[in-house]
C-alpha cells in the first residue's frame, strides 16, 4: 500500500517538474516568436513558433487535468499526512499557476504578429523584462525540483525587479506614443506583452510560495501555519 | 550458555546426591537392620537360657535393652517388661510366635500405622514350649530421610549456589577463548583444537571474500577510471529513470552536483530533448538528440539496456559536438561559397561568349571580349588551383616530403616573381634578413610566402612598400611580411583567415584574388606548427608574423 503511495508521489513529483519544464518552454518559445533579437530555434518561422506555443499550452492543460486527478486520488485513497499532505495539497495550487503561465505565454505568442516592430522594441526594455521573467520561472521550477528554500525566496524577491521593469517599459512606451502617435497601436500591444510578463512573474512568485509552504508548512505572508 | 551449563551441572549435582544418598542409605540400613536382628537374637538367646534356668525370677534380676515378652505356648502373655502382661491380648496369631512354635524361632517386621517406624521381632521357643520374644523399634528409611531434611536442604541450596557460580565461571572460561578469536586471522587464534576445522574454514572464506571484494573494487576502479577519463558525459539509469551511476563529465556538462546517484532524470535536466529522450529510451528505443546547453552543442545518445526481454535501464552518453557542428556549418558555407565563386566568372565567360556567338558584339570589340574571357578563365583557374591547394592542405599533404628549406631564399624568389605585379602597383618590394633554414615542405612554404606577399602588394597603396624579413631567434624562425597598405579593420581581423572572406567585397573584382589566400597561409602555417600573428591598422598597413618553431634537426643544419 505504502509502496504504491510512494510510487504515486514520485509520479506526482515528475509530472509537476514536467509541467514546470513546459511552462519554461512555452515562454521561451513565445518570447522568441514575439521579440526580435532573441535567438530563434533553428529554422523555425514565426508562425511555427506561435503554433508550437499553442501546442505546448494544450499539453500543459492536459497535464493540469491529469495532475489534478492524481492529487485527488492520492488524497482520497491514501490519506496522506505531514509533508506528504503539504506536497499533495500545494500541487493543485501550483499547477493552476503553471497553467496560467502557459496561457499568458500563448497570449504573448498571439500578439507577436502585432509587436514585430524591431525599432520600437530596441527602444524599450522589453527584452530585459523577458529575460528576467524567464529566469524567474526557471528558478521557481528549480526551487521545486531541488526543494530549495533559498532559491524560492530569491524568486519572490526578484518579482520587484520585474515590477520596476514593467513601470520602466510603461513609461518608455508613453514617451514613444508622445513622440509619434502613429506607433500607438504597436505600443499598446507591447504594453500588453509587458503586462503578461509581469503576470507571469507573479505566477512564478506564487509557485515559489507554494514551494516554500511545502517545505516549511508556512504560507508566505500569512504568518501562521495553515495545517 | 551459562544457563545451560548451570542446568546441567545442577542436575548432575542433584542426581549424584540422590544416588549417593540412596546407596548409602540402603547399605547402612541393611547393615543396621542386621545388627539389630543379631542383637535381638543374642539377647533372645540369653533370655531363653535365663528363663530356662530361673523361670520368671529371671526377669526380676536382669534389665533388658529391648522389649521382652514371654508368651506361653497357647499365646498368652506371661511377662512383658514394658507393658502389664495381664492387659495384653493373646499373641498366638502373631507371625513370629507361630514361626517360633513351629520351627523353634521366628522373625517378623511390622510397620507402625504412620509407616515412620517399624518394629522388628525375634521369637525363640524355649524347652518348655513357651516363647520368648524380643522386639526393637527401628526408624524406616522414609522417616530417616524426613529427619535428614534440614541438612539435605542445606546441601541442595549449597549445590545450587555452587553449581551456579561454577557454571557461570565455566561458561565464561569456555566462551572467552571463542570470543577472543580474531576473526580476521582465525588460524592464529589459540582457541580450542575442536574449533580448528571451523576456524580454517572461516579463514578460507575470509580469503575468498577479500579476494572477491578486491576483484569487485578493482572492477569498480577500472569502471570509474574509464568513465572518469571520458570527456563524454556518461549516465546510467534504471528502468524508473533514476540515475545509478554517472561520471563527473556528465555532471559538468549538465551543471549538477557531482554524484547524481538516485536522482530522477527529470530532476537533473527537464528540457524537452532530454526528457523525451529518457522517455523514449525507457520504451526500449535507441535515440539520439541534440542538446544546446550554455552555448555549446551536445549530442545525446541513449541506448536501452535489455536483460533477456525485459528492459533494465539505459545508458546515456553526452558528446560535445560543438566543434563538429561548427566544422559542418563551415563546410556547408564553403560549398555554397565555392559554387558561388566558381559561377561568377563562368557567368561572365558565358555572357561574353554569347555576345560573340550571336554576333551582337561589334567585330571590333571581339578582341576585348576575348581578353575578358581570357582573364575570367584565368581567374577561374587560379580559383580552382587555390581550392586544390586548400583541399591538399586539408588532407594534411600526405605526399609532401619535409626537407630543409631556406625561407629567406624562398622569400627572395617570391619577391622576384612578384616584381612585375609590384611594379604595376608601384610598390617597392624589399627582402631582408639572413638565411634561415626550417624543416618543412618547400612547396607549401612557397605558397605561404607567395600569398602573404601577393596580398601585401595587392592591398597596397600606390607608392607603398612591402618588406619581407626573416630572422633566426635560436629556437624559432620568424618571417615577417609588413606592408604599408590599406590595412584590415579590427572587426574583420578574426575572420580574414576564413575561406572566401573578403574585407571589402565591392572591390574584390578589380583587385582580383580568390579570397582563399590567407586561408591557405593559415593551413600552411598549421602544417608547420607555426603561429601566425596579425597586426594591422586601417590605412597604415598590415604586418603578418609567422613564427616557426625550430626543431633540433633543423637547427643543426
Amino acid at each position: 500500500m505504502r509502496n504504491k503511495f510512494d510510487r504515486q508521489l514520485d509520479t506526482l513529483n515528475s509530472e509537476l517538474i514536467k509541467m514546470g519544464a513546459m511552462c519554461e518552454e512555452a515562454i521561451a518559445t513565445s518570447v522568441s516568436a514575439a521579440l526580435d533579437g532573441v535567438q530563434k530555434p533553428k529554422g523555425a518561422s514565426e508562425e511555427e513558433l506561435i503554433e508550437r506555443t499553442q501546442a505546448i499550452e494544450n499539453e500543459i492543460d492536459r497535464l493540469e487535468r491529469s495532475i489534478e486527478g492524481l492529487c485527488m486520488r492520492l488524497l482520497l485513497q491514501q490519506q496522506p499526512v505531514a509533508t506528504d499532505l503539504r506536497t499533495i495539497s500545494s500541487a493543485p495550487k501550483m499547477i493552476s499557476d503553471m497553467e496560467r503561465i502557459g496561457d499568458q505565454a500563448s497570449d504573448i505568442a498571439l500578439l507577436s504578429k502585432y509587436v514585430s516592430d524591431s525599432n520600437i522594441q530596441q527602444k524599450i526594455h522589453i527584452k530585459e523584462m523577458a529575460k528576467a521573467v524567464i529566469n524567474m520561472v526557471t528558478e521557481s521550477v528549480d526551487s521545486f525540483v531541488k526543494k530549495d528554500l533559498e532559491l524560492a525566496q530569491k524568486v519572490m524577491a526578484d518579482d520587484d525587479i520585474v515590477d520596476s521593469l514593467f513601470d520602466k517599459v510603461k513609461n518608455e512606451l508613453i514617451g514613444l506614443i508622445g513622440e509619434n502617435t502613429d506607433c500607438g497601436e504597436v505600443c499598446m500591444d507591447l504594453l500588453m506583452v509587458a503586462k503578461y510578463f509581469e503576470r507571469i512573474g507573479d505566477h512564478a512568485v506564487n509557485i515559489a510560495e507554494w514551494v516554500e509552504y511545502s517545505i516549511t508548512g508556512r504560507r508566505h505572508g500569512s504568518g501562521g501555519n495553515i495545517l | 550458555m551459562t544457563v545451560r551449563i548451570f542446568k546441567t551441572s545442577f542436575c548432575v549435582g542433584i542426581a549424584v546426591m540422590i544416588v549417593t544418598i540412596a546407596m548409602f542409605m540402603s547399605v547402612l540400613y541393611s547393615y543396621y537392620s542386621e545388627q539389630t536382628a543379631a542383637s535381638l537374637r543374642r539377647e533372645a538367646d540369653y533370655a531363653a537360657r535365663g528363663i530356662e534356668l530361673s523361670g520368671e525370677e529371671y526377669f526380676n534380676d536382669v534389665s533388658f535393652e529391648n522389649r521382652v515378652t514371654w508368651v506361653s505356648a497357647d499365646g498368652e502373655v506371661l511377662y512383658d517388661n514394658e507393658v502389664n502382661a495381664e492387659e495384653m491380648e493373646n499373641h498366638s496369631d502373631r507371625q513370629e510366635i507361630i514361626d517360633a512354635l513351629n520351627t523353634g524361632y521366628g522373625t517378623s517386621v511390622r510397620y507402625s500405622s504412620s509407616l515412620s517406624q517399624k518394629t522388628v521381632y525375634y521369637a525363640e521357643r524355649l524347652g518348655d514350649g513357651t516363647v520368648v520374644r524380643l522386639s526393637a523399634e527401628q526408624f524406616t528409611v522414609g522417616a530417616l530421610l524426613i529427619s535428614m531434611q534440614q541438612p539435605l536442604i542445606v546441601v541442595i541450596v549449597l549445590s545450587l549456589l555452587l553449581s551456579f557460580a561454577l557454571s557461570a565461571r565455566l561458561a565464561k572460561s569456555i566462551v572467552k577463548p571463542i570470543n577472543e578469536i580474531d576473526l580476521d586471522n582465525p588460524v592464529d587464534s589459540k582457541a580450542y583444537d575442536e574449533l580448528a576445522p571451523l576456524l580454517s574454514r572461516i579463514a578460507r572464506q575470509n580469503r575468498d571474500i577479500s579476494a572477491q571484494i578486491e576483484e569487485m573494487s578493482r572492477k569498480q576502479r577500472e569502471f570509474t577510471t574509464l568513465t572518469e577519463n571520458m570527456s563524454e558525459g556518461f549516465i546510467l539509469i534504471d528502468s524508473k529513470a533514476r540515475v545509478i551511476s554517472n561520471n563527473s563529465a556528465a555532471a559538468n556538462i549538465l551543471c549538477t552536483k557531482k554524484d547524481m546517484c538516485g536522482e530522477k532524470i527529470i530532476e537533473i535536466d527537464r528540457s524537452r530533448e532530454f526528457r523525451t529522450a529518457a522517455d523514449e529510451v525507457l520504451e526500449g528505443k535507441h535515440c539520439e538528440r541534440q542538446l544546446d546547453l550554455r552555448g555549446r552543442t551536445y549530442q545525446l545518445i541513449a541506448n536501452p539496456i535489455m536483460q533477456e526481454t525485459a528492459l533494465s535501464g539505459a545508458v546515456l552518453l553526452i558528446l560535445d559536438v560543438t566543434e563538429r557542428e561548427q566544422m559542418e556549418s563551415m563546410r556547408r558555407e564553403f560549398t555554397a561559397n565555392v559554387s558561388h565563386e566558381l559561377k561568377t566568372p563562368l557567368t561572365s565567360i558565358i555572357g561574353f561568349a554569347e555576345l560573340m556567338k550571336d554576333g551582337i558584339a561589334p567585330y571590333d570589340d571581339v578582341p576585348e571580349l576575348a581578353g575578358d574571357i581570357y582573364s575570367e578563365g584565368k581567374r577561374l583557374i587560379t580559383l580552382v588551383e587555390d581550392i586544390m591547394h586548400l583541399s591538399q592542405l586539408d588532407e594534411g599533404y600526405g605526399g609532401s616530403e619535409r626537407e630543409n628549406v631556406n625561407i629567406s631564399e624562398l622569400a627572395r624568389d617570391v619577391i622576384h616573381r612578384l616584381a612585375p605585379a609590384a611594379q604595376a602597383m608601384k610598390v617597392t618590394a624589399v627582402c631582408e634578413g639572413e638565411n634561415v633554414f626550417i624543416r618543412g615542405s618547400h612547396q607549401i612554404l612557397e605558397e605561404l610566402i607567395y600569398n602573404l606577399c601577393d596580398n601585401g602588394i595587392k592591398y597596397n597603396k600606390k607608392g607603398g612598400s612591402i618588406t619581407v624579413k626573416t630572422d633566426d631567434k635560436g629556437d624559432r624562425a620568424v618571417l615577417t611580411v609588413s606592408d604599408t597598405g590599406i590595412g584590415i579593420p579590427a572587426e574583420d581581423m578574426d575572420r580574414v583567415f576564413e575561406r572566401f572572406y573578403r574585407v571589402d567585397k565591392s572591390h574584390s573584382k578589380s583587385i582580383g584574388g580568390t579570397g582563399l589566400g590567407l586561408s591557405i597561409v593559415k593551413h600552411a602555417a598549421a602544417y608547420h606548427n607555426a603561429e601566425i600573428r596579425l597586426d594591422s591598422r586601417v590605412e597604415k598597413g598590415t604586418t603578418v608574423t609567422v613564427i616557426f618553431p625550430l626543431t633540433e634537426e633543423t637547427a643543426s643544419v
